[in-house]
């Protein structure tokens, strides 16, 4: 079937070209891509900004002033009932959320990748045992993964990081498989089997740009579950410990005090939305830029 | 029965099909070659009311004296199907995977009528019976994927026709089918289009399927017919340097079998390729392409008579044998 | 000595269970010979096996039963730099040029590959500018990617790259079939240009009898996994022995324009 395809003449015409449409595809970002990215920058700079100006010092016990409402001066959205401002506790949990989460989906987007391009690049014969076997992974609840760490490693940051990972694993991989199936299917990598080259290397040169922009929506959707699950793990005892501040061991803290004090809850919770939401749209914005593009070269 | 006049596509800004005018009697059949950008799927669209959202059409497409130009979704879609049927390149896309065979020709005769279960299904076996499909009841219950793609485009020509449209548009329906496959589904379009009378509109690059098929022919480049008329008459003597060039650089078969004398000659071929959309040279289109270009060619050419209704536009023609 | 000796060779591709009978075999019992600088066609319909017996002769699928020689020597027990130097002498060129080449690289970095795998070098631009300049290229396209060129640039791209080691058998699958009629022409007497220039033996599938019995004086016929006719074209196609090859022959008339052998 014979096929259309651009056809540029002189290379500063196309190039005048390309800074065009890249203007114009700049303009026809979705709105999704714009909202998620501002919150999530909102997100990040509150995180790194804890690092050098809260306005308390961790901790702190405001003793005279506990349980002060939100706007009250010094003390924008209140305070608990030890005196501690919630504008510090959460720009402090934001660390936390942040350390967690990029720790876990980096580890687990890498592990997870790289055994779901193992199986795509394996013996047709063991693909299929193989990606059951991942789907036997995807079916381990992940809170019952996290319960079971903490029985045997205690408690803590490093259980939450770990159960995410176990958690997030075996979605990168069962993600990874079929686009990785179908850019090996494709001419090039015979061409490069046929000059020689062997299956690491295609994985590597040829495979991996390929599936690239999904492995970027999937990262930012893996990260927005990151922080709802180090949230609930927190929140159920799990997770962090004192006294390092963490929104989902804030609201554990205080829910007791839900009739007398609701914003206690109602802000940290707004917190983990907006974040997590933040992702989502990301990385729903993402997948609308980048799969028209995905498309073009072959995929679709 | 199929009028176009002055028809005019354009997308974003670009006139893609200017077709001065191109007529359709009934039951004959009338072959668009061109080479892909050259604005035939375009034209096949256009008339079909099957263009993408973004493109901007004028002129005037009647059929049977309507003007399907002027009606709406609701008009289009009733004359799509019961007036108009459509064959598509690739029969593996172009059907639901996840939808028997039976049902997918059924759905295409219940759209435009109230006819009865039992009735339908008759109907269904009898369509898969004139499209050659073998034990069309068994047929009826497997899945797309079950089917060759020979059978795949009969079960497509089966629902194209199931509504009895009085015209079909067949877009390049055996580029993607071995040649005994090929053939054999031309016969089929033939026949049909001899047994109903239905007209056919053939879209294809290759001027050999189109010999075969069409008893007309208009040759397209940069979305304007540039020669038409009967298909024996174009490619006996076509008159417009492209026709010419096209069927130069067409590999064909040897005449009288002579092998020996084929192997290794080279086609003639035609300088570069097809420009992209918009930049197209004023004047002739073909001219920055073409051998026998000359000053003149900056001048759109007119439509010149070379009799029996075949028709061109070329300042430099072949001369006539 | 034929430069490509197959004899009696099975092929299957892998699968979960092995049957006994003929049916899980895709070639059964292939003997073909390919001489120096030889022009051979193979065509038949799809499923016929075509594609896959030029994978197999080309060594990026492994037989299963058989032999297959290459220059003489059984390529399923070459190794080291015999393995890698018979590799360097068979090269292929693809059906569909768009996925030939990898969309995400630059056409100067996918016409390096086969030197920088094979040889271990990398090529400078004046070097990849001659490969570019024998498949009538500039090297303006160097810094492109694919979706930037048209399928007749990425074939003759495609065509410049299998060449770029120097190859003594060039092995086309379907090498225009994706391509338009005007293009399709440039692009076969291309390979005929070069094929006579560097002396190259020529495999060549193909669905058209008409690009096939134009490009090659030779010819397979092939059907449900099996030759079923061979010999040079005039007399295979010229006076065919089966009803295949008929049946083939006629469908393909039907739907072809009558040429003359020689152009004027």
């Amino acid at each position: 079937m014979p096929e259309t395809a651009p056809r540029g003449s002189a290379t500063n015409a196309a190039a005048e070209v390309r800074r065009d449409s890249r203007w114009r595809r700049l303009r026809r970002l979705p709105i999704t891509l714009y909202l998620g990215g501002l919150l999530v920058f909102l997100f990040v700079f509150v995180a790194l900004l804890s690092f050098v100006w809260t306005p308390y010092p961790p901790n702190h016990l405001n003793l005279r002033n506990r349980l002060a409402g939100p706007g009250t001066p010094g003390f924008l959205l209140g305070t608990d009932r030890a005196g501690r401002d919630v504008v510090t506790e959460l720009m402090l949990g934001a660390r936390n959320s942040l350390y967690v989460s990029v720790v876990s989906t980096v580890v687990a987007m890498v592990l997870g990748s790289a055994i779901g391009l193992a199986i795509a690049g394996s013996h047709r014969v063991a693909q299929g045992p193989l990606t059951r076997l991942v789907d036997a992974g995807l079916a381990l609840p992940g809170i019952l993964i996290a319960l079971v760490l903490a029985a045997k490693l205690g408690a803590g940051n490093t259980t939450a990081t770990l159960a995410i990972i176990a958690w997030q694993v075996p979605v990168a991989a069962r993600v990874t498989i079929g686009p990785a199936r179908q850019v090996l299917a494709l001419d090039f990598v015979e061409a490069a089997y046929g000059y020689g080259r062997r299956k690491p290397y295609v994985m590597v040169r040829h495979v991996l740009p390929n599936i690239s922009p999904l492995l970027i929506v999937l990262g930012s959707v893996m990260f927005a579950a990151a922080i709802l699950i180090e949230a609930a793990l927190a929140f159920l005892g799990v997770g962090v410990q004192p006294p390092t501040s963490s929104w989902g061991r804030f609201l554990n803290e205080t829910q007791s005090l839900l009739e007398a004090a609701p914003y206690l809850m109602f802000f940290p919770g707004l917190a983990i939305v907006l974040t997590a939401l933040g992702f989502n749209l990301l990385g729903d914005g993402l997948r609308t830029v980048l799969d028209p593009q995905q498309a073009r070269s072959g995929l679709a | 029965m199929l009028e176009l006049d002055d028809l005019r596509v354009h997308i974003g800004g670009h006139e893609i099909v200017h077709i001065e005018h191109l007529s359709l009697e009934p039951g004959s059949r009338l072959g668009l070659v061109g080479e892909s950008g050259s604005g035939k799927t375009m034209t096949a669209k256009a008339v079909a009311g099957l263009l993408p959202d973004e493109a901007r059409v004028s002129g005037s497409v009647r059929f049977n004296g309507r003007e399907l130009l002027a009606m709406n979704d609701r008009q289009m879609s009733e004359v799509r199907g019961r007036k108009i049927g459509f064959v598509f390149q690739d029969p593996a896309r172009s059907l639901n995977p996840m939808m028997r065979v039976g049902r997918q020709v059924s759905e295409a005769i219940r759209v435009h009528s109230e006819l009865p279960r039992a009735a339908v299904a008759r109907k269904v076996v009898a369509l898969l019976e004139q499209v050659q499909l073998p034990d069309p009841p068994t047929l009826m219950r497997r899945y797309p994927h079950q089917l060759s793609g020979g059978q795949q485009q009969r079960v497509m020509i089966a629902a194209a026709i199931a509504a009895d449209p009085e015209f079909l548009i067949a877009d390049e329906p055996t580029t993607a089918l071995d040649v005994t496959v090929q053939e054999e589904i031309l016969r089929l379009l033939i026949s049909l289009s001899e047994q109903r009378g239905m007209g056919v509109l053939f879209v294809s690059h290759d001027l050999g399927v189109i010999r075969f098929v069409c008893d007309r022919v208009a040759v397209i480049y940069g979305g304007a017919v540039v020669e038409t008329g009967r298909t024996e008459d174009v490619i006996a003597a076509p008159r417009h340097r492209y026709t010419a060039a096209l069927l130069a650089a067409n590999p064909g078969m040897p005449r009288d079998d002579n092998f020996r004398a084929f192997i290794g000659q080279r086609l003639h071929t035609i300088p570069g390729s097809v420009p992209p959309v918009g930049t197209f040279p004023s004047g002739c289109r073909f001219r920055n392409r073409c051998v026998a270009a000359s000053e003149a060619c900056t001048a759109m050419p007119g439509v010149l008579d070379a009799g029996d209704g075949h028709r061109y536009s070329c300042w430099n023609p072949v001369e006539g044998l | 000595m034929a430069l490509v000796e197959v004899e009696n060779m099975w092929f299957h591709y892998p699968r979960a269970r092995l049957g006994a009978g003929v049916e899980g075999w895709t070639l059964q019992d292939i003997s073909v010979q390919v001489q120096a600088q030889s022009t051979l066609g193979i065509v038949g319909e799809s499923g016929s096996g075509k594609s896959t017996l030029i994978r197999v002769m080309c060594g990026l699928l492994r037989h299963q039963r058989g032999v297959v020689r290459f220059d003489g020597r059984d390529i399923a027990g070459l190794s080291g730099r015999d393995a890698v130097d018979r590799r360097q002498r068979n090269q292929m060129v693809f059906q569909n040029p768009r996925r030939s080449l990898d969309p995400r690289m630059t056409i100067r970095r996918s016409l390096s590959e086969p030197v920088r795998a094979l040889l271990d070098r990398s090529p400078d631009d004046t070097e990849m500018t001659g490969w570019l300049e024998r498949v009538g290229l500039g090297p303006d396209v160097l810094p492109r990617f694919p979706h930037q060129l048209s399928g007749g640039q990425l074939q003759r791209i495609g065509i410049a790259r299998s060449l770029s080691v120097n190859p003594t058998i060039l092995y086309a699958d379907e090498p225009v079939s994706a391509l338009d009629v005007s293009v399709q022409a440039q692009v076969l007497n291309l390979l005929m240009d070069l094929r006579e220039q560097l002396g190259l033996t020529l495999v060549m599938v193909s669905h058209d009898l008409g690009v096939v019995s134009r490009m090659c004086a030779e010819i397979v016929v092939m059907r449900h996994g099996a030759v079923i006719e061979s010999g040079p074209t005039e007399v295979v196609l010229g006076a065919p022995a089966t009803d295949y090859t008929r049946a083939l022959l006629h469908a393909a008339r039907a739907a072809s324009l009558e040429r003359e052998g020689a152009e004027g």
